[in-house]
């Protein structure tokens, strides 16, 4: 049964992960939680959903999906936070909040509209879902690409924020958005692309976890939003490493909790041990914030 | 003498105005009544309640139409969305209570039901739940009734029948444990099973909105039971079987009431192959005007309908009979018509209800097969 446990662990870690990788870009940059993060994620699997059901091939709509729930966060962006950018607004005031709630709202209404409240699924084949096996452990094709991409997505991101002008530009506009403007920095571009890439990163992780479970619903972002914040505290605020750590561990807390423990008490003792951690370090397990913010 | 004509001519408009009022109030001995139907047509239960809302929408187009017969009686029906939420559950019943309300339908859940029924109690207005199927609903109020059959007349007949087929010994149950709904399918499974001489060998839970189940799954596997029984809404328990396969547990399978809905088949697919559930109704059953109904509501509504749609449908049926049999004007009289009625022939089959408000009916045990619900061959 460990095996089995230990890969049911790492890959809703996977999950988790995922979710938290575009969450935890936005509040790094913009020291701001970015609530309608759940609501990009649940929207573009239901586009990629509807693409496969006019025919086309799950990779093609999965990349059509994530471009779009790309555009949608730059539009986010210059709905809800540009305007208060603009008014002197900035991070840790409660406005960027509320607004990144309503604009959530707003999309999940349109897209209930749309598509109903049912939860739907994949059309059958159109996801290769095959089981897989190492040891006693059995797992699905897709399970498999959602820990593959997680870390890429991990890694990848790691790399560009700190091996491209467009990284050094997003770490600049992170530390001081005034400075980093009078070094030259479009920081109104700069914070567009980073909203580009936390949307398409939100919408990878929808399209991959609603075709994971082939349920894909009005309520798949919400359900996940509270254990991602969790998982980003856990991590440290802005940490991309430390997010996608934060998954593995808040997965493995669960499933170990459930296996040997008490499903009932799951979240209970879960969160019981990750209270425990941020005692120990309360900027998270990889987190810099009180660094920087001192 | 200008005076006078005034007087006579002020005392024959009063004349005129009070024989059109009375006029008016003859043709109005027979107000419209009005019901209020209360289901989650959004939301966590937003498969069931739009069954719901669709077929209470098709039965006031048959009151209208007169194919369902209330007895002349007109009956407007206002259907509102309370989208699984108890709060708004509670706001609507009570805006209901302040527009003359006669009657309420629902809501949904039982979970629901359990905090609004007493409102309705105490405002003295009947309630009618078309889906509420955990202990103790109509024990709320003498005038809180049910025409959906709860879990304990059930269950017995479900386990009876995978017991026959399958030689069952050992079970175990994974069910949903903060939800009322779900929670009564535990409560009734985990007292039936025993006395059935079905060992309950363990007990896993989870949470509404998880979508990972697969560490419950594994040690359910570890336990080797003959039988797993899903206490689920039917979001989580399409994941749980299909999960189920994932991680090679290839016991039988018994579904609760959640399972009640095409939506599991839809979601789950192959995986939801030859899963047994209880049910109130199902759509190839003989019953009086259910193919009229299935044919109708699929038309309408280019899906087929569920037990809630049934269930929903029937609950006006068996409403506008006790209006046809006692022409009740009020909540009172509303009340008074349920109680009176007697056996009533609905498309869930002979329908009427105990002392006790319950519905006295039975149910069926049904199977999904190639994609539907047939009833199950032991």
């Amino acid at each position: 049964m460990f095996d089995q446990q230990l890969a049911n662990g790492i890959f809703l870690g996977a999950v988790y992960a995922l979710f938290a990788v575009g969450y935890t870009l936005i509040f790094g940059v913009l020291d701001i939680l970015n609530l309608a993060h759940s609501a990009i994620f649940m929207a573009s699997s239901f586009v990629a959903l509807a693409l496969v059901g006019h025919g086309m091939p799950f990779w093609a709509a999965f990349l059509a999906a994530t471009a779009f729930g790309g555009v949608l966060s730059v539009v986010l962006d210059r709905v809800a936070f540009a305007p208060l950018r603009a008014r002197g607004v900035g991070g840790g005031a409660l406005g960027p909040l509320i607004s990144s709630i309503a604009f959530g709202i707003i999309v999940v209404s349109v897209v209930r509209g749309i598509f109903g409240p049912d939860e739907v699924g994949y059309p059958a084949g159109a996801v290769v879902s095959a089981n897989l096996h190492i040891g006693h452990a059995t797992f699905t094709a897709i399970d498999l690409s959602v820990l593959v991409i997680s870390l890429l997505m991990m890694i990848m991101l790691s790399l560009l924020l700190k091996a491209t002008s467009l990284g050094r530009a997003i770490r600049a506009v992170a530390e001081n958005t005034k400075a980093a403007s009078l070094l030259g920095i479009d920081v109104e571009r700069t914070i567009g692309l980073t909203f580009l890439i936390a949307g398409a990163l939100g919408a990878a992780a929808g399209i991959l976890i609603g075709a994971q479970f082939n349920a894909v619903g009005i309520l798949m972002g919400q359900r996940i939003e509270l254990k991602g914040l969790a998982v980003i505290i856990l991590g440290g605020m802005g940490s991309i490493p430390g997010a996608v750590l934060g998954g593995f561990l808040l997965g493995l807390l669960e499933v170990f909790s459930v296996a040997y423990l008490s499903s009932s008490y799951r979240d209970a003792i879960a969160f019981a041990v990750m209270f425990l951690i941020l005692i120990v370090r309360p900027a998270g397990l990889l987190g810099k914030r009180a660094a920087r913010t001192a | 003498m200008r005076n006078i004509t005034r007087v006579l001519i002020a005392t024959a408009a009063l004349g005129g105005t009070l024989a059109a009022a009375t006029g008016a109030g003859l043709a109005a001995s027979h107000p419209d009544l009005k019901w209020t139907a209360i289901f989650d047509a959004t939301g966590p239960a937003g498969a069931y309640g739009t069954s719901q809302k669709n077929a209470t929408e098709l039965a006031q187009a048959d009151i209208d139409a007169g194919k369902i017969d209330a007895g002349g009686q007109k009956i407007s029906i206002d259907v509102q969305d309370s989208a699984t939420s108890p709060a708004q559950v509670i706001n609507i019943m009570q805006s209901a209570f302040g527009n003359g309300t006669s009657l309420i339908i629902g809501p949904t859940l039982s979970s629901e039901a359990f905090k609004s029924d007493p409102l309705a109690v105490k405002a003295n207005v009947p309630v009618l739940g078309v889906s509420n199927t955990a202990s103790g609903i109509p024990a709320m109020g003498p005038c809180v009734f049910r025409n959906s059959l709860s879990e304990a007349q059930i269950v017995p007949d479900v386990i009876e029948a995978a017991k026959k087929a399958w030689h069952v010994k050992t079970a175990a149950i994974i069910y949903g444990d903060d939800d009322q709904f779900t929670k009564a399918d535990y409560t009734i499974f985990n007292a039936v099973l025993p006395k059935s001489g079905v060992k309950v060998v363990d007990v896993e839970t989870f949470h509404k909105g998880d979508v990972d189940f697969k560490a419950q799954l594994t040690k359910i596997k570890e336990a080797k039971p003959d039988v797993v029984v899903y206490g689920a809404l039917y979001a989580e328990g399409a994941k749980l079987l299909a999960q189920a396969r994932q991680v090679g547990l290839n016991a039988h399978e018994i579904g609760g009431n959640g399972f009640n809905s095409p939506q599991i088949i839809a979601l789950a697919g192959k995986a939801a192959q030859n899963v047994i559930v209880g049910a109130a109704w199902y759509s190839g059953a003989e019953t009086n005007g259910n193919a009229a109904f299935v044919k109708n509501y699929t038309a309408k509504y280019a899906k087929s309908p569920d037990q809630f749609a049934a269930q929903a449908y029937a609950g006006v049926q068996i409403a506008a009979a006790a209006v046809k049999k006692s022409h009740p004007g009020d909540a009172a009289g509303m009340c008074s018509a349920l109680k009176e009625l007697g056996t009533v022939q609905t498309v869930i089959g002979s329908f009427k209800f105990a002392s006790t408000r319950d519905a006295d009916a039975h149910g069926f045990v049904v199977q999904i097969k190639n994609g539907t619900f047939a009833k199950f061959e032991d």
